[in-house]
């Protein structure tokens, strides 16, 4: 499903004459395959994040290639690789990253008006989203008036609304609480299972990386190890 | 993304900060109506012009005054020229004139002075002459009057003073009141011979009057008089067109004109459309002409030179609105970088982004010039009514009739739509592009 050869990353910092160059990710090839999820572990400053935005196309990688549900993302343009991303990539962030200006209703449904979906499908859609992450009540709520664990939700509802084959998460329980975490790692699992989507989690939370059927450990830009079968 | 949806969008987001795209649209308005404004005096005034020529004047008519030759200068025209006009495709008639001098005339107790005038009667017919009473000559004695002809009589024996009144016109009580149809009318013809003036009386007969010209300022008091007065009278006085002889044409020979030359020639086009060709082919066979159509593209090129001025002016008004514009633009995309970073992370195509702001600042142009254009009426209506009641006022005169100060004719709400929506567009670009560059990682930062 996400398939990674060879991938180095290095940011430039500081201008003309004072530049240093900054090493984050060194070589790094991995796969996940269809319908696993893989969670990714490391220090903070070893170069997930990047990662992960590589993966999502935020940055674009100075060497090696990535591979999508057999694109090769690593060669799209930005339209291109929007068009793909709307897609084959949900989202779920540490900081759910919601418009605070519209409502959960309108947040959720924002991804199927990006997509050109007809109205009275997205009315359907967003509303059978909304009732599977239980939030149908709170649908006129905007972000500011949700907790942190139901805006989590409803980004998560964001996330799935254009059934995304594979979701990428970065740090998601970061911001909650340990009952909520709870929750949504068995949101996680349930879809996991019922829908086949493949997640990639990035986390420092050793309870999220258990879900994982793999956890790979990255270090000093390098995949360190790879533990199967936590669940095992 | 759907239109419908990106005007949604739209919609939405200009509702963030209302007072901003307040002052902003009411910036683009003004300039809109700025130039409307502006452009519709030049095209009032075009308008008022146009049409006080087109009144003064037969549309249709093309006067042809000779025809250039080699050796430069203009020969007279002749039935040969005539019957060259007369093939040109779209002309309804050539009217031939030759002109005598002005003569008395007098009917019974009442006498006048009117010029004669030796016509074409087929071709006059042709160009639209109607009788008010009688009919057409036929006998070499029988003439036509004008139709003012009549106001022109006075008592021959009565002082001139008391004739006229204050405007000048034959006071009521001494006016000719018979049917002038059949009267007997003596034409004296002068010459001087040896310092003595000599007259000769013709007898001639009214037989016809014609009837009002048209155009109500046009008088018409000519006599058309027949081919056999004319050599009447030059047998008389011994000169072409029974000219007087006075020491600057004191050797000229009747014979040295020959008969078919004419003085004055028209052409009558069927239509007013026709009458350019006419004229191009009148030109390109050494034919000068004068018509109205040909004096009103020079007015047509003057005015327009004079409007396309006056947009440009108003456009740079817009053009300064327009910066208004960017400003709110690129507040906008500013204020909103945390929301695009989020929808760019989703998964929204750069070019939606693009599309999304462009359509605001389009919105905001057009509402703009939609206002503008309103308040642009109502400002030409108001000029239209109340200026010349302030000339009144203030000069104590009346501006002249018809007169029109301001007038917009749709293609100026049009083009100062299209200019604005031009300049909109342009200012907005800048902007919109800026969105779609805001950095999906940086924006997404701002928010924590
Ligand atoms: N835009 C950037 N410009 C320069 N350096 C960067 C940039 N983003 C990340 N880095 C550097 O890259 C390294 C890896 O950062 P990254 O965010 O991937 O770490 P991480 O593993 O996600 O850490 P954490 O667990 O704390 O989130 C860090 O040393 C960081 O300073
Ligand atoms: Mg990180």
């Amino acid at each position: 499903m996400i398939t990674i050869k060879h991938l180095s990353h290095e940011f430039e910092i500081g201008k003309k004459g004072s530049k240093s160059i900054i090493p984050v990710l060194k070589d790094v090839s991995l796969e996940v395959k269809k319908g696993e999820i893989v969670t990714i572990v490391g220090r903070s400053g070893s170069g997930k994040s990047t990662l992960l935005n590589l993966v999502s196309g935020f940055i674009r990688p100075k060497k090696g290639e990535i591979s999508i549900n057999g694109v090769q993302t690593s060669t799209l343009n930005e339209s291109k690789f929007a068009d793909f991303r709307i897609e084959h990539l949900g989202f779920i962030f540490q900081s759910f990253q919601l418009i605070p200006s519209m409502t959960a209703y309108q947040n959720v449904e924002l991804p199927l008006i990006l997509k050109g979906v007809k109205e009275s499908e997205r009315r359907k859609r967003t509303a059978e989203i909304l009732e599977l992450v239980g939030l149908l009540d709170y649908q006129d709520h905007y972000p500011g008036e949700l907790s942190g664990g139901q805006q989590q939700r409803v980004s998560i509802a964001r996330a799935l609304i254009v059934n995304p084959p594979i979701i990428l998460a970065d740090e998601p329980t970061g911001s909650l609480d340990s009952d909520t975490e709870d929750d949504l790692l068995k949101f996680i699992k349930k879809l996991n299972e019922e829908l086949g989507i493949t997640f990639l989690i990035i986390t420092h939370d050793e309870k999220v990386a258990r879900i994982g059927h793999r956890t790979i450990e990255l270090r000093d830009g390098r995949v360190l190890e790879e533990v199967y079968g936590y669940e095992a | 993304m759907k239109l419908k949806d990106q005007f949604r969008f739209v919609q939405q987001n200009m509702k963030k900060n209302k007072t901003r795209l307040f002052m902003t649209i009411l910036a683009t308005a003004m300039s809109v109506a700025f130039l409307i404004v502006l452009a519709s005096v030049g095209f009032g005034l075009h308008k008022s012009i146009v049409k006080e020529t087109l009144e003064r004047r037969i549309v249709t008519e093309i006067e042809v005054p000779g025809k250039e030759i080699e050796s430069g200068g203009f020969s007279v025209l002749t039935d040969k020229d005539i019957t060259f006009f007369e093939k040109i495709e779209d002309v309804k008639a050539v009217t031939r004139r030759k002109n005598l001098q002005d003569y008395s005339f007098e009917v019974d107790t009442h006498q006048t002075y009117a010029q004669a005038v030796v016509a074409n009667m087929p071709a006059e017919i042709a160009a639209g002459l109607e009788l008010a009473a009688g009919r057409l000559p036929e006998k070499g004695n029988e003439i036509l009057v004008g139709y003012h002809f009549v106001e022109n009589l006075r008592p021959a024996a009565e002082n001139g003073e008391e004739v006229y009144d204050e405007q000048g016109n034959i006071k009521e009580e001494f006016r000719f009141k018979e049917d002038l149809i059949g009267k007997k009318v003596t034409m004296n013809v002068l010459k001087l011979e040896e310092g003595k003036e000599l007259t000769e009386s013709l007898e001639l007969t009214i037989v016809g009057i014609r009837k009002q010209p048209t155009k109500e300022w046009v008088y018409d008091p000519l006599v058309f008089v027949s081919e056999d007065v004319l050599k009447k009278v030059e047998a008389f006085t011994g000169t072409p067109r029974g000219m007087m002889k006075d020491s600057n044409n004191a050797d000229t020979d009747p014979l040295s004109i020959p008969a078919d030359q004419y003085d004055h020639v028209k052409i009558y086009a069927n239509d007013m459309e026709s009458v350019k060709a006419i004229t191009t082919e009148l030109e390109a066979n050494n034919y000068p002409s004068y018509s109205v159509i040909n004096e009103l593209k020079d007015v047509n090129v003057m005015f327009t030179i004079v409007k396309a001025g006056l947009i440009f002016i108003g456009t740079i008004a817009i053009l300064i609105a327009s910066i208004g514009i960017y400003n709110t633009m690129t507040m906008a995309v500013t204020e909103r970088a945390p929301d695009i970073g989020i929808m760019k992370a989703i998964g929204a195509n750069p070019g939606t982004i693009k599309k999304i702001f462009l359509l605001e600042s389009s919105y905001i142009g057009l509402i703009g010039a939609a206002i503008g254009t309103i308040v642009a009426y109502a400002i030409s209506f108001i000029v239209n009514f109340g200026l010349p009641l302030i000339i009144k006022q203030a000069f104590g005169e009346e501006p002249p009739e018809g007169l029109m100060f301001s007038h917009i004719p749709l293609s100026l709400p049009v083009i100062s739509f299209v200019i604005c929506y031009f300049v909109t567009i342009l200012s907005g670009l800048r902007p919109a592009q800026r969105a779609t560059k805001v950095d999906v990682l940086q924006a997404m930062r701002r928010e924590v």
